[in-house]
């Protein structure tokens, strides 16, 4: 276990001049040497402000920036040991791809026939061998994207920060990308701070997510922390679609202003009394082959989504208060054994499945 | 008449009627270009005339051209207008693409103010320009040449250099100055390195612009030159105070040439560096 992380933000905050308002506040975080980092979040929650701070090109207000274990807080970015896969790729188009990539090696003086090799190596790492001489202008997307990559990772920094890549390419692409983008940061075991507003994105590819609103980081763990165990509301909702019913906790159920009460099994701390947000997932809705441990309700299907392998279900379980349910097609295979509206139906689920979020 | 039918009596005549050419259109266009440019075409050709009448052209001959090569007054001002122009390319690109990053990346106050200030000098007349840099040099008693010259056209053609390159830079990706630095350049190395070489086709744009403005500037040279030498334009028109000579027309006829070469070559730099489209000369882009 290395004695120190690979980046460490201690208490740190960017407030603005003009206007006061805070982008990060008082944050603190720890990231471990050779993981995959992710932060996450709407526009505006300041995750790219963070990762800007790491990279040197936004000076905290507060707290200080270690990188190492050593504090780099305040040195520009050509004194930090660390790379940036920007967002818009920001490649050099006078240049070729091998200009490009080489770019970072001739600045620290590397030996020449160093370069040459090691921009070769890295080239061939994201498939772009072949393509050295060309400039940058006459590539896809996704080649852009990859030179981005190998322009910043031939330096071999102690952190890389990816700044929403894959924002820019098309679903399919983007998907296999993300596998890419996996494979080559464990082939090369560099410690990668990526940023992303896509959620699934965050789920494939990290070892850790923070899922951050205003300024702050809301929840951070694993991926299925954060997506089975959310303990805020808001991480709740950001995380995929989740059901969110608000009412009042009393005695092992939530129980709904209009409608039937919840159970969702005694949770320890909390209250009788005390408003809630029942948040449980789609997919832990069962519609059918219940299971004695479960909870039941009853509701009324509203609309039947069909989407090739799922079914969405929208139930009203009482005026106001619609839930989604997601069953795999398996279940109810041929359309007429699909409801299709109006139908009353019985719901279960398991109570360690919902959570009960303030 | 119902629409059904119509349509299908008409066809023949209105589609004819519709390819015609139209022939008012087309008058108009030929009048606006005889009428731009057959007084050029008139120079051209009593350049090469074989007598000495602005009237008659009596067979073709370079005499006139000889003349000019033979005629040492007419050469020196040739010199000393090529002098200025490129002393004043070089001086005002200098100092405009240095104000056009400097404007462009201060959006304070000061900056758009500063922003403002450049404009005046494209609106302002050039006889005021030409006046108020001549009492400023009388004034401060700097004798007038060929320096006073250089000072005033570099100083009048900045305002041109900025206004290319200031959207020029807007356009560029901040990101790529950042990445430049991200990969350990200094911020002189990132400017070095990265954002002027992507501002190069507008800088050289800009460059044959200005040369080719100050090289046919009048107005400005003629306020703040000395005696002698004088810049071509200044020659040209004391010249035609006493008579004019067929001489004038075959230098009219050379510097035509010249600037012809020089907007082909403006037009064309932007292919060699491998854009698509033409370049807006005005605007850069």
């Amino acid at each position: 276990m290395p004695a120190h992380p690979a980046v460490r933000l201690d208490h740190v905050g960017k407030q603005y001049d003009r206007t006061g308002a805070f982008a990060v506040r008082d944050l603190e975080l720890d990231i471990t040497p050779g993981e995959f980092f992710s932060l996450l979040g709407p526009s505006g929650c300041g995750k790219t402000t963070l990762l800007r701070m790491i990279g040197g090109f936004v000076d905290p207000t507060e707290g200080s920036v270690l990188l190492d274990g050593e504090d780099v807080t305040g040195l520009p970015p050509n004194k930090r040991n660390v790379n940036t896969v920007f967002q818009s790729y920001a490649l050099f188009d006078h240049l070729s791809l091998a200009d490009n990539v080489a770019f970072g090696l001739k600045r620290k003086g590397v030996a020449r026939a160093e370069i040459r090799e090691r921009v070769g190596a890295m080239l061939d790492l994201v498939q772009l061998g072949h393509l050295a001489d060309r400039k940058p202008a006459t590539l896809s997307g996704g080649q852009r994207q990859r030179v981005a990559l190998a322009r910043a990772l031939v330096n071999r920094p102690q952190v890389l920060l990816l700044d929403e890549p894959l924002a820019a390419l098309d679903l399919a692409l983007r998907r296999r990308m993300q596998v890419e983008l996996k494979q080559i940061q464990r082939e090369i075991g560099i410690t990668f701070v990526f940023v992303t507003h896509d959620q699934d994105e965050a789920l494939t590819m990290s070892d850790r997510v923070a899922v951050m609103n205003q300024g702050r980081i809301e929840q951070c763990g694993t991926p299925e922390d954060v997506y089975e165990r959310p303990t805020s509301t808001f991480t709740a909702s950001f995380m995929g679609t989740s059901n969110l019913v608000p009412g009042t906790y009393r005695a092992g159920a939530v129980h709904l202003d209009e409608g039937p009460a919840l159970p969702v099994g005694p949770r320890a701390g909390l209250a009788d009394g005390t408003r809630v947000n029942l948040s449980i997932r789609p997919e832990k809705i069962w519609l059918s082959d219940f299971e004695p441990d479960m909870a039941q309700t009853t509701g009324t299907v509203r609309e039947t989504v069909y989407s090739g392998p799922t079914t969405t279900y929208l139930i009203d379980l009482a005026p106001g208060i619609t839930v989604s349910v997601l069953e795999q097609n398996t279940v109810r295979s041929r359309r007429e054994d699909r409801w299709s509206g109006g139908e009353q139906v019985d719901l279960a689920w398991k109570p360690e499945h919902c959570l009960v979020l303030d | 008449m119902t629409g059904k039918t119509a349509p299908a009596r008409r066809t023949p005549a209105r589609r004819r009627a519709a390819t015609r050419r139209p022939r008012f259109a087309i008058a108009v266009t030929v009048l606006f270009f005889a009428l731009l440019y057959l007084p050029v075409g008139v120079v051209v050709l009593f350049s090469f005339n074989a007598r000495k009448s602005l009237t008659v052209f009596d067979g073709a001959s370079l005499r006139w051209y000889r003349a000019f090569f033979r005629d040492d007054l007419l050469l020196d001002s040739l010199g000393m207008s090529l002098q200025v122009s490129f002393v004043a390319m070089a001086g005002s690109l200098l100092l405009g693409v240095a104000l056009a990053l400097g404007l462009v990346r201060n959006r304070g106050r000061l900056g758009s103010l500063a922003g403002l200030v450049m404009l005046v000098p494209l609106i302002t007349p050039e006889i005021v320009t030409g006046v108020a840099a001549m009492l400023l040099f009388k004034g401060t008693g700097i004798p007038l040449s060929t320096t006073t010259v250089m000072l005033a056209e570099i100083t009048f053609s900045i305002s041109y250099v900025t206004v290319i390159l200031r959207s020029r830079i807007a356009a560029l990706n901040p990101e790529t100055e950042e990445a430049a630095m991200d990969l350990g350049a200094t911020r002189r190395q990132a400017l070095r390195l990265v954002t002027l070489p992507a501002l190069l086709p507008s800088i050289l744009a800009s460059a044959v612009l200005i040369f080719a403005l100050v090289f046919d500037d009048f107005v400005l040279a003629y306020f703040t030159t000395g005696v002698d030498p004088q810049p071509l334009s200044v020659r040209i028109y004391s010249a035609i105070r006493f008579g004019v000579q067929p001489t004038i027309n075959a230098v009219g006829t050379l510097m035509l040439a010249g600037s012809i070469a020089l907007i082909a070559l403006a037009l064309a730099i932007p292919r060699l560096f491998g854009r698509r489209g033409g370049l807006d000369l005005l605007s850069g882009e």
